[in-house]
């Protein structure tokens, strides 16, 4: 043992004399006294008068924050972002949270734990420490329980060291020398362990390649191809009737298209237009007169429009006095239910734009029958 | 001495109290209160002797040496499946009265008709008996070997014990199903969970554990037990700790999937439970059950402080009683607490006092024949 060496290390046989030695090594001032045990050991630190580890806390407030993450995040997707209703559930349902914040919890906090006591406590990369090249590595990984006292300066007397701990009950002594604190990447040990890493992937990544390519046979997971599924537009024998889409069940309605005006056409008289009577209005109901409208009833409303005479039927003339007479109602539940050779025209038109082409209607209807101060205000 | 006098006649007087008040409910309150009240201190005095006989099993079963020190203390609480058997079997009359299956009109019923047998009064009763017998079994193997061991010093029972605990578990597995089932599901015959087992389980473990913790910090308050350090209550606090959120797991899974499947027959149940003043209980006892102890015990040394844990082992017995009285009252409809629950809680609470102080006195603290005794007693964390 020179006198240049850097730490000292005493060999236990069990725990409990690890524990009874630690108060008599430290009260010999000789060093800073540091134990490698195989696991860890409670009460350890108290004995070693180390500060208390901030890990746990830590690791609680990184649990918080990954529960607070989790439901943010899900919060913001389904009922903020894009909100969409599944299962008849409200956007915003915590109860389908609660899985992935309790996953998201817990990956912040082994993370946190894991990498936090490797990177932020233990200052790894560190891994030229003296301790892994010891005679006594082995039994520290095993059944062997380690007491060191590492120099603090220059007169360091590790013989000293040695004498207190086999006085402390080492069953064996072993002096270390210095650790080598080169920089990452020049150590022999990490270029060995990245090295080694390199290799095993290339190796499993090229026996998986000819293992798949060779015996086809050994596909590793089948079970999501094979799984029986519906395709839009493809055939399935899942349902009777051969398709793999189905109608919707009689009844169905889509979501903010409520059936409207289902009565009789007299119910419908007191149904009030709630659109207001604007300029994009009236474009709208325009437009939409003009694309399914005027073929029939005519570009004025009179009945006369480029089909009448191919068709044959003889349609509505809206300028007639019984159509003035009506309420915007009865306009608006022949264009959802249809009238007599008229079809329905609810598939085709929202809501917004039938009471729009009420709206047109109605002044189609004034300007053919206008008044000297419809005049006065149309030229004001 | 004449302390421990002075608690006994205590004891025997709220038992005596309780039973003029248990008659007077059964006379006065009417009878399906009577038999809810009844149903409930059977399935918790049930649960926690079945309770602390898993623990016993559990140690058997991986050959665990910290527990052995305080085994005898679990193994001690497991006799109250003595007195659950007599309990149980009068609980059989409560069938007619609070149990849809077993009456004969369930057999019409649309959805029961398909489950009147397996409901029915005679099949059910056999099912209970069944379930009781098993677990007399259990104990007289598990317990009644390791009384024994403390006189012959036989190591031999602790082999008998290892080959017997895997075999014990199924049948733990069977018993604390078929209970839950029967006696706490039954209720509702229209409901079913299949993991209501497991979370009635739950509850009896942590039962079992907050009881034997409770039981081994107040036989140290007395001087014995020596030996058993904070090491041990370290292991007790981690179990404690790691099955309230075993029980919250199992809690939420139940309710999640009922609640996304939305299907009437398995919603209503929650439904009950979430509306008028229920969902305030329910609250109370997801705060109880698991907010309170897992924040309580979360940090290393809260799990060995016994001041701690003692306080977190009243409140998980609490919350275990609240959980069974959860799943049972709501058929009553709103929730009940008046001198009717209050008698049934001095009888029963007395009852079991009694008999736990009475075990606590026979015979050794320790396993003393055992002879992995010393083993555990070197136990360091």
């Amino acid at each position: 043992m020179s006198e240049t060496s850097y730490s000292v290390l005493g060999v236990f046989e069990t725990p409990d004399a690890l524990m009874q030695a630690i108060p008599k090594v430290r009260a010999s001032k000789l060093g800073t006294v540091e134990a490698y045990t195989p696991y860890a050991i409670h009460g350890i630190e108290e004995a070693l008068g180390l500060r208390r580890s901030p890990l746990g806390g830590m690791v609680l407030v990184m649990g918080i924050l990954g529960a607070i993450t989790a439901f943010g995040f899900q919060y913001w997707i389904s009922a903020i972002d894009y909100p969409i209703i599944t299962g008849g559930k409200s956007a915003g349902s915590w109860e389908a949270f609660i899985p992935i914040m309790f996953e998201v919890t817990v990956l912040f906090a082994t993370f946190t734990a894991g990498l936090g006591m490797l990177f932020l406590l233990n200052k790894l990369p560190f891994f030229g420490h003296p301790v892994l090249s010891s005679k006594a590595i082995k039994g520290i990984t095993r059944d062997r329980y380690v007491l060191a006292l590492e120099a603090e300066n220059e007169t360091f007397d590790s013989q000293a060291a040695a004498q207190i701990l086999r006085a402390a009950g080492a069953i064996e002594v072993e002096a270390l020398p210095a650790p080598d604190r080169s920089p990452f990447l020049t150590s022999d040990y990490i270029l060995r362990t990245l090295g080694g890493i390199f290799a095993a992937c290339v190796v499993a990544g090229l026996a998986m390649y000819f293992l798949t390519k060779w015996f086809p046979v050994l596909a590793p997971m089948k079970y999501m191809q094979e799984q029986p599924r519906l395709n839009a537009q493809k055939p399935s024998s899942f349902f009777k009737d051969g398709h793999g889409m189905q109608q919707p069940v009689p009844g169905t309605v889509a979501r903010g298209y409520l059936p409207t005006a289902t009565g009789t056409q007299e119910e419908a008289a007191t149904l009030v237009n709630p659109l207001p009577r604007t300029r994009e209005v009236f474009a709208t109901g325009r437009k939409v007169y003009t694309n399914r409208c005027e073929v029939c009833h005519g570009a004025v409303g009179n009945g006369v429009g480029s089909l009448t005479a191919a068709y044959g039927a003889k349609p509505a003339n809206l300028q007639a006095q019984q159509f003035r007479d009506y309420p915007d109602g009865k306009l608006y539940w022949a264009i959802v239910n249809g009238k007599n050779s008229m079809p329905s025209h609810a598939p085709y038109l929202s809501e917004p734009e039938r009471w729009a082409v009420v709206h047109y209607v109605r002044a189609l209807q004034r300007a053919q029958n206008a008044k000297d101060e419809d005049l006065k205000v149309a030229t004001r | 001495m004449s302390q421990t006098k002075n608690t006994t006649n205590l004891l025997w007087g709220a038992v005596a109290l309780g039973a003029l008040g248990v008659l007077g409910s059964y006379a006065a309150a009417g009878h399906e209160r009577f038999w809810a009240n009844w149903i409930l201190w059977f399935v918790l005095l049930f649960t926690l002797g079945l309770g602390s006989l898993f623990i016993v099993a559990l140690e058997h079963l991986v050959s665990a040496k910290w527990s052995v020190p305080i085994r005898r203390i679990p193994e001690r609480l497991a006799t109250l499946l003595i007195p659950s058997v007599p309990i149980g079997l009068i609980a059989l009359a409560a069938l007619p009265v609070l149990y849809p299956g077993s009456r004969p009109e369930a057999a019409h019923h649309p959805l029961l008709a398909g489950k009147a047998f397996w409901l029915s009064l005679p099949f059910f009763s056999v099912r209970t008996i069944i379930s009781l017998t098993l677990c007399l079994l259990g104990l007289w193997v598990l317990v009644g070997g390791s009384l024994k061991q403390d006189a012959t010093k036989d190591p031999a029972f602790n082999f008998r014990a290892r080959k017997f605990a895997p075999a014990f578990m199924a049948i733990f597995a069977l018993v604390i199903t078929l209970i839950a089932f029967d006696w706490l599901s039954g209720l509702t015959p229209e409901w079913y969970s299949d993991i209501f087992g497991v979370y009635v389980f739950a509850g009896a473990f942590l039962s079992g554990l907050a009881a034997t913790a409770l039981a081994v910090l107040h036989l140290q308050d007395e001087g014995r037990l020596e030996g058993v350090r904070g090491d041990h209550l370290y292991n007790l606090g981690g179990f404690l700790f790691a099955f309230t959120v075993f029980w919250s797991y199992i809690g939420f899974a139940q309710y999640m999937l009922m609640w996304y499947a939305n299907l009437p027959d398995e919603v209503i149940w929650y439904k009950v439970r979430l509306a008028s003043s229920w969902r305030l209980i329910t609250l109370t006892l997801a705060g109880l059950h698991f907010v309170l102890p897992f924040f309580a015990l979360v940090t290393r040394d809260s799990k060995k402080d016994p001041r701690r844990l003692r306080r977190v082992a009243y409140l998980m017995l609490g919350a275990h009683v609240l959980d069974v009285y959860w799943l049972i009252f709501p058929i009553l409809g709103a929730p009940r607490l008046s001198w009717p629950e209050l008698s049934f809680a001095l009888f029963f609470l007395g009852g079991i006092l009694l008999w736990i102080r009475g075990a606590m006195q026979k015979g050794e603290d320790m396993p003393v024949g055992d002879p992995f005794l010393r083993e555990g007693l070197e136990f360091r964390l």
